[in-house]
Parts: structure tokens; C-alpha cells; sequence
């Protein structure tokens, strides 16, 4: 049943909100409530690729954090289920030999945080990958990288945090947020609760939710098309920039990033370009039929790096908005649990935090 | 490729949309999925009367021969064996005949996609020898293949008795028609005393409980009104759960939906002029709502005559007066059965009028008293 207090409130059921839901839930210390506007996956989360990507993550501070994140996988599928993660070993070729001196300088940064990448000739790629193109100079290569399905993911999340109590409502938009005292309260569509803290996790619309606490957060929604083709056998055995395999045969494919606000739309322009890349990188896949195209709206904070921590100036609210959220889900929903409930968090999140926009950032006046 | 009007879907409401504007000189390409044209008219053995004044009542198959042979114009251009499978950026359609994919530069697009049937699900509904009514009737008409020997139809509207006595022609034997409702759903006449006729028993309040089979179906079961189970040995069954507008086309042109039951559910919303949310695309036939023939046929005209004249290829005024005349026989056709379909549209058609603050033009005015008011 739909109480109306909470110690806390969670707004959206993305990825990254099913994951601080689950991993606070652990402790089961706090009476939680997930809120979103949609059906589940409806965001971001639904239309991703859904790599766990470690190895072209730059600087190395923020290859670190996707490396730890990583790391959490084989450990988070033992306590919440199969959400089929793969780790492939990540492939980015390039098809210039003079591309191989900043590829040297990738694997020489990413070591000193303890990322191996190695820099494959074109033999080597080939042997690894005998399905890409011939054209190929050479690889980065990284046996971290992997890939998993989203919605299995987001479900297992969903499905542990409700097993330790955590209570979901879909269909319920968060329309207004304000502070009485010590105490939230939020307005939905459907109810009133009242909360002692929120997380904003609302992946591209977390700009509404900041306006509601009368704060700007700097995120543009950069639209990616990614298209999937009919099942093939199993040929790829990597994941590859910008192309994986998926356990069902499917192939899915994109590269894309344009600022078009929420429109979702497919364009063919792009699909075309997507697939003439695709094929340049693995010629076979001219011949598969591309059955399906999505778009999702990339979560894109001004630096590119993630938003996490506390909202500056409104005590007790949360915010968690990020651009490889499928990445870094683990790592974010063990940090934001370490945050709330003891106060410090094991990595420093200073660097993640919304001050750094102090230029950029600016309080709405009333 | 560059054009005046593209029109997407080569059934009779392309055909006919494709007719009308060639025939006032615009460049029109029509594109079309299947290797032929006719669309779901092709299968169609049965006489369609109530047509347009302009038409007499014809076979389906033949029709389509008459439509196609008005088609030899050089101001048309045929893709066969293409899809519209997307759009671009800059609004125009793409298409595609799984070889090279390709944009279309036309000014206005009219798209008649058509409807599909609903499926009809039940245990065991994906045995091979359950399929839609249409489906029999493709097998049987348009590949002369015998479908099965044994049929029992589920759903009784006119489209279920018409590929009944389809079968029955040809000598497949009807076990039994399975209606959920206590009475039959269809009015025709003609076909129900065919029914009576030939002996064929219906099972009302009835619902299929279940199919089964090994690799075939062979065996189902009915529940009757009584509650009883009845097993009966059949290898052939067909559902006939209406049919629903086709709607990829629109979603790619970004156009509204709205949802009526009686019209077919989701569809898009348009206006007087069949012209959609979005100004470019104008849509006839089924994908407008599910009707008979004879309102199809219209719906093509009517599309086309409103693209030709935002591409002023007619005055204004003889356009107006050519749709006053069309909504008038299309008024005529699609009330002759049942006003249900009619009210359905003039709702939806107000809707999207009021919506925007726009009058509904002089030349529905007729129908505006009684239809919309009345
Ligand atoms: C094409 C593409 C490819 C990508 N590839 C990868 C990849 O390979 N690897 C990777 O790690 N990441 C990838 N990403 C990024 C990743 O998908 C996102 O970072 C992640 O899904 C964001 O999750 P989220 O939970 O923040 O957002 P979402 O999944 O969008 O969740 C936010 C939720 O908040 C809800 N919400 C919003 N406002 C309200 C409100 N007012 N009231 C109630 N609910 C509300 C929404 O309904 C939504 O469900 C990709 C993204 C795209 C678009
Ligand atoms: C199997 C079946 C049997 C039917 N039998 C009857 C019947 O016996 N009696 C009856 O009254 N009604 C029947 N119908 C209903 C049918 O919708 C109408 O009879 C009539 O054919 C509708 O005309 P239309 O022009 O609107 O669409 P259609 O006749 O369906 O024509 C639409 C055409 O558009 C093409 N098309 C669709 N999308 C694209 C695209 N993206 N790109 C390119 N081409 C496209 C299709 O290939 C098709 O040829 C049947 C429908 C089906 C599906």
C-alpha cells in the first residue's frame, strides 16, 4: 500500500534511481518510495546501449570511477540475478595509422590509475575480432569492457529493492517540490508525500526537477539513434565502439549525439550514416537487415562528467545525473547509500559535485 | 526523386487518390510495398455493391484491374516493391526496396496504409492452421491453395460470413461459426441466409476455450452458453476480430493519434480535407477508419483533391464544390448500413476542426444539422 511518509523519496526509476533505491534498501534503515512519471524504462534507460564501458573514459580520474563501477558487476549479478553482463573485452579500432600515437598516450594515462590498455596492431585486432574490416590499423583494447541488458538490469533493481521494502509508483509525475521545515513535500499528480530527503534522478528531465527546488542543473539532452538489426549468429565476440552483439543475436548499432531536445524521433539521415559506418567497420553487416531504430535522450551534464551529491544550498536533497548511467549504476547507488546514511562516502565526490559549475551555476531568484 | 504529391499504399484508396490527382496533371510517385497493386482488394472475390455513383458493382479482383488501367499516365510514377520505412529530418519520406534506401522531395504526401485484422488470442493460437479470416482468403483466392478441409470460424461480422461462404464455395466444410455475444453480430442479409441455407449452425454466448494439435491443429474446444465444453475435430481455424488502421507511416510523419473504438481504435486525427496533424500528409482509406469499399474510394478523392489544392492545381472553389458533392455520397454510402461509422468520423473531424479554432468549411454544411447536431 501507498503510504504518504517517507524517510525517503526517489524521483525517477531509471537506472540510476532503481539503483540508489536498491542499494539503500540493503539495510532496510530507511522507508523508501520511487517515483516516475512513466511505465518502467520509459526514460533514458529504455533506448541505451548499454555497454560497461571502462577503457576511452578520460581523464583517468573518471576512467577510474567507470573501472570501479565496472569491478561491482560480478558482484551486484550475485545478489540481485542474471542481468546477462558480458564482460567482452572492449575493442575501439582506428583506421589511421596516425591515430596510434594518441591511442598510446590513452593506455600510458589510464595506467597510472590501474586501467591495462593494450594498443593491438592490425594483425592482432584481426585475431581477436576476424569479423572487422581488413582497412583496420590498429586497436585499444581493454578485457574490463563488457555490456548488459538494460532491462534486466533496471527489472533485478526494481524487483531486490521492493523485496526489502522499497515502495515504486509508476504513472505519477512529480509536479512540485517544496520544503516545510525540515520536511519535503511532494506534489504528484496523484498524491501528496511528505519526505525527510529526495534524490533527484530523473535522467534528462532532471532540469524540471532542479527548477522545482529553485536550482538550474547544467545537463543538455543530446539525442542518440542506435539501430538493430535481425539476429545473427554469434560473430562478434567483443563489444566495439559503436557496435555490440546482444545474447539474442541482435546487433545493435549507433553513434549519433544531436541537440534536439526530448524529440525521440528516428531520422533516416542518421540511420543511413549509422549504417554506412557500421559497415565500413564490419563489412559482413551489409548484409543483415536492420529490423528495428530507437533514439534515447543522452543525460549530458555542461562537462560531460557526472552530477552526484547533495544539491547545493537545499539540505537533505540528492541529485544523481549522468551520461553512462548503465556504467556507472553500481558504483552510484553504493555511493549516494555510503552518503546518506553515513554522511561520507568512500570515493571523494567532490569532484562530482554540482560547485564546480559555480559559473555556470546560478540560483533561480524568486 | 522529386515530386508534387507522393502517395503511400496502392489499395483502392491510393488507386484512387492516385486517379484523381494525375488526372488535374500533378506529378504523383506511388509507392507501393508488394509486388502488385490493389492492396487488400486483390483477394476479394465477392461483389461490392454500394459504391460510388461513378463505379457499378463489380468484383473486388476486377476492380482493381479497372482502377489499375486508368493508372497509364506519364505524370504517375509506380514504385513497386517499395516500402516508405522512414523519414528525414527535413520532413520528407524515405523509401526503401531492400537494396537502396532513398528520400522523396514531394510537397504533399497522402498516405492510405490500409488496416490490418486483429489477432485473436487463445491457448494454442499459434498452432499452424489457426489464421485471420483475411489470411483464408488470401490462401484461397490469391494462391489457390486449399486452406484446410475442416473450418470453424471465430467471430460472426460480415467479413467472417462472406469468407465463410467463400470456403463453403469451395468446398471446405464449415463445422460451426463461435460468436462470444448472444446474437450475430452481422446484418447482411444475403450472407445470413446463405448461412441458413446451407445448414451452417452457429454457436452463440460461445467462447474457444482452447486449440490443440501436434505441429497441426486437430482438435478444439468450445465452451457454450450452457457452460458445457464441446470438443469438435477441425484443421482450419479462422478469426475474425476486425480490423485496425495501419499506423507506422503516420508515426514516422509524427501525426496526432486519437482512439475511436467504433472507427478501429488508434487511428490518425484529420480534418475535413483528410489532412492530418501534420500539414504535409493527408491520409485515406481504412488507415481513416475502418469503412466499406465504397467510402474508401471516396476518401482517396477526397485527399487528393485537397492536396491538388493547397498545390493549386484547382481553384478553391471548384474544390470545394467537388468535396461538398464527395462528403455528400460519402455521407450516402457510409450511412446506408448503419450511421455508426459516420458519426465516428464527423466526431473525430469536428474534434480536430474546434481543436484548432477552425470553421468547418460551408460544404459540410448539410450534413452539419442533421449529423452533428441533430
Ligand atoms: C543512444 C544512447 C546510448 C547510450 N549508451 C550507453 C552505454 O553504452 N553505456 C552506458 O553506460 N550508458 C549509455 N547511455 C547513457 C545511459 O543510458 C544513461 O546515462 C542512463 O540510462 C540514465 O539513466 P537515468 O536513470 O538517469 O535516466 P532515465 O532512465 O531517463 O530515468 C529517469 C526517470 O525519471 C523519470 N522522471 C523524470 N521526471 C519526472 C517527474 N517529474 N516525476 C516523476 N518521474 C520523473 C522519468 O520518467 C524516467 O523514468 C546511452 C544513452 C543513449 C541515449
Ligand atoms: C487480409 C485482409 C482481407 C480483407 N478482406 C476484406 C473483405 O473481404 N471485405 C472488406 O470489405 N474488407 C476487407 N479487408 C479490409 C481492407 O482494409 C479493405 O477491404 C480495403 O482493402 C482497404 O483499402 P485501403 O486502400 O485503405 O488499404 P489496403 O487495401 O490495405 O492497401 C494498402 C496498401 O498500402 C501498402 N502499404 C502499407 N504501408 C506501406 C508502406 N509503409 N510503404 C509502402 N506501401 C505500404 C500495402 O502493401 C497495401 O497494398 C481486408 C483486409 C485484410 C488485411
Amino acid at each position: 500500500m501507498i503510504n504518504n511518509k517517507y524517510d525517503v523519496v526517489v524521483i525517477g526509476s531509471g537506472v540510476v534511481g532503481s539503483s540508489i533505491a536498491y542499494h539503500l534498501s540493503e539495510s532496510k534503515k530507511n522507508n523508501i518510495l520511487v517515483v516516475d512519471k512513466g511505465f518502467p524504462m520509459s526514460g533514458t534507460s529504455g533506448s541505451t546501449q548499454a555497454w560497461v564501458w571502462v577503457h576511452s573514459k578520460t581523464p583517468s580520474w573518471y576512467g577510474e570511477l567507470s573501472m570501479y563501477s565496472a569491478e561491482l558487476y560480478p558482484f551486484l549479478e550475485r545478489k540481485i540475478g542474471d542481468v546477462e553482463y558480458k564482460r567482452t573485452g572492449g575493442i575501439a579500432p582506428f583506421f589511421n595509422e596516425a591515430d596510434r600515437e594518441g591511442a598510446l598516450r590513452l593506455a600510458e594515462k589510464q595506467a597510472e590509475v590501474g586501467i591495462e590498455v593494450d594498443v593491438l596492431n592490425r594483425e592482432e585486432v584481426l585475431e581477436k575480432e576476424p569479423a572487422l574490416s581488413q582497412r583496420v590499423a590498429g586497436a585499444t583494447f581493454c578485457k574490463l569492457d563488457g555490456n548488459v541488458n538494460p532491462f534486466r538490469l533496471v527489472e533485478l533493481y526494481t524487483k531486490a529493492a521492493k523485496k526489502n521494502g522499497a515502495v515504486f509508483s509508476f504513472y505519477n509525475q512529480v509536479v512540485t517540490i517544496t520544503k516545510k521545515k525540515d520536511i519535503f513535500q511532494i506534489e504528484t499528480d496523484q498524491d501528496t508525500f511528505y519526505s525527510k530527503k529526495v534524490i533527484l534522478a530523473g535522467g534528462p528531465w532532471s532540469k524540471d526537477l532542479g527548477k522545482m527546488l529553485g536550482v538550474d542543473i547544467p545537463i543538455k539532452q543530446v539525442r542518440g539513434q542506435i539501430l538493430v538489426t535481425e539476429p545473427q549468429s554469434p560473430f562478434l565476440k567483443h563489444t566495439i565502439g559503436g557496435i555490440r552483439q546482444a545474447d539474442n543475436g541482435e546487433v545493435l548499432i549507433g553513434y549519433s549525439k544531436e541537440e534536439v531536445g526530448y524529440d525521440k524521433r528516428s531520422t533516416l539521415d542518421i540511420m543511413q550514416e549509422t549504417a554506412k559506418m557500421a559497415t565500413e567497420f564490419i563489412p559482413s553487416l551489409a548484409k543483415a537487415n536492420v529490423v528495428r531504430c530507437f533514439s534515447g535522450i543522452r543525460v549530458m551534464p555542461k562537462d560531460g562528467f557526472p552530477i552526484i551529491g547533495e544539491v547545493p544550498e537545499v539540505r537533505n536533497a540528492y541529485i544523481a545525473a549522468m551520461h553512462s548511467g548503465i556504467t556507472l549504476s553500481p558504483l552510484v547507488g553504493t555511493l549516494m547509500t555510503e552518503l546518506l546514511e553515513d554522511g561520507e562516502t568512500s570515493i571523494d565526490l567532490t569532484r562530482f559535485s554540482m560547485n564546480r559549475f559555480d559559473q555556470m551555476y546560478s540560483r533561480i531568484s524568486e | 526523386m522529386e515530386t508534387d504529391l507522393v502517395i503511400v499504399g496502392g489499395g483502392p484508396a491510393g488507386l484512387s487518390a492516385a486517379i484523381t490527382a494525375t488526372s488535374y496533371g500533378a506529378d504523383v510517385i506511388l509507392i507501393e510495398e508488394s509486388f502488385s497493386l490493389g492492396g487488400q482488394l486483390r483477394q476479394q472475390t465477392q461483389l461490392h455493391a454500394n459504391l460510388p455513383s461513378k463505379f457499378f458493382a463489380e468484383r473486388g479482383t476486377s476492380l482493381v484491374k479497372r482502377l489499375t488501367s486508368q493508372l497509364e499516365t506519364p505524370n504517375l510514377k509506380i514504385l513497386r516493391n517499395h516500402t516508405m520505412i522512414g523519414a528525414y529530418k527535413n520532413g520528407h519520406i524515405g523509401v526503401t526496396n531492400g537494396k537502396t534506401t532513398f528520400e522523396i522531395e514531394a510537397k504533399k504526401n497522402i498516405i492510405a496504409s490500409g488496416a490490418a485484422e486483429n489477432a485473436w488470442i487463445f491457448p494454442g493460437w499459434t498452432l499452424p492452421g489457426v489464421m485471420t479470416a483475411g489470411a483464408a482468403q488470401i490462401l484461397l483466392n490469391r494462391e489457390f491453395v486449399y486452406p484446410g478441409k475442416q473450418v470453424m470460424m471465430i467471430g460472426s461480422n460480415s467479413f467472417a460470413l462472406e469468407v465463410v461462404k467463400q470456403l463453403y464455395e469451395c468446398g471446405i466444410s464449415v463445422q460451426a461459426i463461435v460468436e462470444a455475444s448472444e446474437t450475430i453480430l452481422s446484418r447482411d442479409q444475403a450472407l445470413l441466409s446463405m448461412c441458413k441455407k446451407n445448414n451452417i449452425p452457429f454457436f452463440l454466448n460461445s467462447t474457444i476455450e482452447s486449440v490443440s494439435g501436434s505441429g497441426h491443429v486437430e482438435k478444439m474446444t468450445i465452451r457454450t452458453s450452457e457452460g458445457m465444453m464441446e470438443e469438435l475435430e477441425v484443421d482450419l481455424i479462422c478469426t475474425a476480430n476486425g480490423f485496425s488502421p495501419i499506423l507506422e507511416a503516420f508515426q514516422i510523419m509524427s501525426c496526432d493519434l486519437t482512439h475511436s473504438e467504433v472507427l478501429g481504435g488508434w487511428l490518425p486525427t484529420y480534418s475535413v480535407n483528410f489532412q492530418t496533424s501534420n500539414p504535409s500528409v493527408y491520409l485515406a482509406g481504412n488507415a481513416a477508419g475502418i469503412t466499406s469499399l465504397g467510402s474508401i474510394l471516396l476518401t482517396g478523392e477526397i485527399a487528393a483533391l485537397s492536396a491538388l489544392e493547397s498545390l493549386q492545381f484547382i481553384s478553391e472553389r471548384d474544390s470545394n464544390r467537388k468535396k461538398a458533392a464527395l462528403w455528400e455520397e460519402l455521407y450516402q454510402i457510409e450511412t446506408f448500413f448503419n450511421k455508426d461509422t459516420m458519426l465516428a468520423r464527423l466526431e473525430l473531424v469536428k474534434h480536430y476542426h474546434s481543436e484548432r479554432g477552425l470553421p468547418l468549411p460551408d460544404f459540410v454544411d448539410p450534413l452539419k444539422g442533421e449529423m452533428l447536431f441533430g
